[in-house]
């Protein structure tokens, strides 16, 4: 459909927002790009240096922080994939039990509302080795509990992925309802009258029912973790060391305390591969989705 | 969105063993969830006192509003001591601003793009939909240079600016995705009736918009209020946003640390999005659905 009365005023009217994409993204875009190929320093030198055009990259691969981040990223990833699992359990329970149904999505939803800067002060306040969790398991008796992870490099990691399986679970969750109700309830009544158990009724017919909803789910899982950073500055601030640096964080880091533009240009442009390496899929995933979806309607 | 489909009455059952284990587990998973909300709340109330002695759980022995008294008038975050409710008014400056002009750049945007035959509608679409994933880091720099040669930089206009342009790619993808169903005939006939561009939006894509606007006014007033790294960023001497305010006051502690004020700082600058949460939850829901592609 389309009006052709009015050729000029919607043209017009799209004039700023084209505006913005133009200078905001796509000259930013490809600017942050020209520049990682530069030796540009604290300000930007607009010669592409030909003699080792890679040179900022070469540095990147070498940097023990780029690799502890990228390390982070994973490890963050698989973690925080966490909170897709917890997300279909309490659906699929929610779903299952209608009672409650509103309070419960409330009660597990609110910390999406919440700053994550907030919510890195509450974790850190918990995992407060003086007076949080540590201290009242060992007042209860508990001696050796140790529950100081913020302050240990090989554990800073797994607080960050408890606060943030406890900040997004909710989401995943109401993604999870929203597929299941999708789902026809026939289904209940054929397995039920062929005595299938419902544990393997979930397995064996709604979870691969729900593959589109867990595969979004997963690709909107690996873009957030891609833009972390508030949950990391709040909790340990890249600390203990470098131990919890992630792409985010270094490329900051590289451009505000080191004022290296071509440098955090290079890490800022691995950061844009890796969404697009995540991203493709997603393209995919909708045209396979309308292909399904078509055949499906004939 | 969120409704199902279709619901077959379901036969009135009394509650069986299996509901009352479900309703069960998912209560202890929603008390695990109120922990921290917990822990903040009661933490903010106590004394330093009562804090040192280590029962993280424990209610206050004697509730006093002292600490939040403090956090508001008195707490220092980098060089100032004046509270947090600079950081406050800032964001209500930032936010009010924001809101207007994203939404209303987005939805003209959006409206455009659905009902307005343009040649490079597509292209631009797809060039939105790219955009909407970008990481801020590629595009801070640039956007940093941008508003220092407009002379904004440090400013309450650069936030703004750069809330309005971040949000744009989201925002028109959902507008624009909520006015193409809407059914041709209304439109032709308004055409018809005078055929204006901004006559149709204002008479008839507005009143429509109702409930969609609903719910991208309440998804920006999230993210607009807890953003930290653009106001960071883009904000100068006086004009951050509470959330930055808060995380100086956290991050940079000089002697003792007052847990309590902390604890009520972070309370003070969650309030405003958790009472619109609560208030209008079902919308929120909505705007994650919507919003989906965000991430």
């Amino acid at each position: 459909m389309g009006l052709r009365w009015s050729r000029i005023t919607p043209q017009l009217a799209m004039l700023p927002a084209v505006a913005i994409m133009v200078t905001a993204f796509l000259g930013s875009i490809g600017w942050t790009i020209f520049m990682s190929f530069t030796r540009s320093r604290r300000l930007p030198e607009y010669v592409i240096d030909w003699d080792r055009p890679f040179r900022q990259y070469e540095r990147l691969f070498g940097d023990a922080g780029w690799n502890i981040s990228l390390n982070n990223l994973v490890v963050l990833a698989f973690g925080s994939a966490l909170a897709i699992f917890v997300g279909f359990i309490l659906a699929a329970l929610i779903e299952r039990e209608r009672r409650g149904e509103d309070f419960f999505r409330t009660v597990f939803l609110y910390p999406l509302a919440v700053s994550l800067i907030v919510t890195g002060v509450a974790w850190r306040w918990i995992f407060n080795p003086q007076y949080g969790i540590q201290h009242l398991l060992q007042s209860m008796g508990f001696e050796n509990a140790s529950f100081n992870w913020l302050n240990d490099p090989s554990t800073a990691m797994y607080a960050i992925i408890i606060a943030s399986v406890w900040q997004s679970s909710g989401f995943y969750m109401a993604l999870m309802l929203a597929g299941l109700k999708g789902i026809n309830t026939e289904i209940w009544s054929a397995a039920r009258i062929d005595g299938v158990g419902l544990f393997r009724v979930y397995i064996e017919i709604i979870i691969p029912m729900m593959k589109f909803t867990f595969l979004t789910c997963a690709i909107l899982l690996s873009l957030g973790v891609i833009k972390a950073f508030d949950i990391i500055l709040a909790m340990t601030n890249g600390g203990p060391g470098q131990s919890t640096w992630v792409p985010a964080y270094f490329t900051i880091n590289a451009m505000s305390q080191k004022g290296n533009l071509g440098y955090a240009s290079a890490a800022a442009t691995m950061m844009l591969l890796i969404t697009l390496a995540v991203f493709l899929p997603l393209v995919a995933l909708t045209a396979w989705q309308q292909r399904v979806a078509k055949r499906g309607a004939n | 969105m969120t409704d199902a489909p279709v619901m077959y009455p379901r036969k009135p059952q009394r509650i069986k063993g299996r509901s009352i284990a479900i309703i069960v587990f998912l209560s202890m998973a929603a008390l695990f969830f109120c922990i921290p909300l917990y822990v903040l709340v009661v933490t903010s109330f106590k004394e330093m006192e009562q804090i040192r002695e280590g029962a993280i759980f424990s209610l206050p022995a004697r509730w006093t509003w002292e600490a939040w008294s403090y956090a508001w008038f008195d707490a220092c975050s980098g060089l100032t001591c004046e509270g947090l409710r600079q950081g406050f008014w800032n964001s209500v400056a930032i936010l009010g601003p924001s809101l207007v002009a994203s939404i209303a750049l987005s939805m003209v945007t959006g409206y455009a793009l659905a009902l307005w035959k343009m040649k490079w509608a597509g292209t631009f679409l797809f060039v939105l939909f790219l955009c909407a994933f970008v990481p801020f880091q590629i595009i801070m720099y640039p956007l940093i240079r941008l508003t220092v040669s407009l002379g904004i930089y440090g400013s309450m206009t650069a936030i703004v600016f750069v809330h309005t342009a971040l949000a744009l790619p989201v925002l028109t993808l959902i507008f624009r995705n909520f006015y193409k169903d809407i059914p041709e005939d209304i439109i032709k006939a308004a055409v018809m009736d005078s055929g204006s561009f901004w006559r149709i939006f204002i008479e008839i894509i507005l009143p429509m918009s109702g409930n969609i606007l609903i719910v991208v006014l309440i998804m920006q007033i999230t993210s607009i209020w807890n953003d930290y790294l653009i106001g960071v960023t883009f904000g100068g001497l006086g004009t951050k946003p509470m959330t930055v305010h808060l995380a100086n006051m956290v991050t940079v502690s000089t002697g003792t640390v007052s847990y309590n004020v902390n604890m009520a700082a972070a309370l003070l600058t969650a309030i405003p999005p958790l009472v619109i949460y609560f208030v209008l939850g079902k919308f929120f829901v909505q705007g994650i659905a919507a919003g989906a592609i965000k991430g």
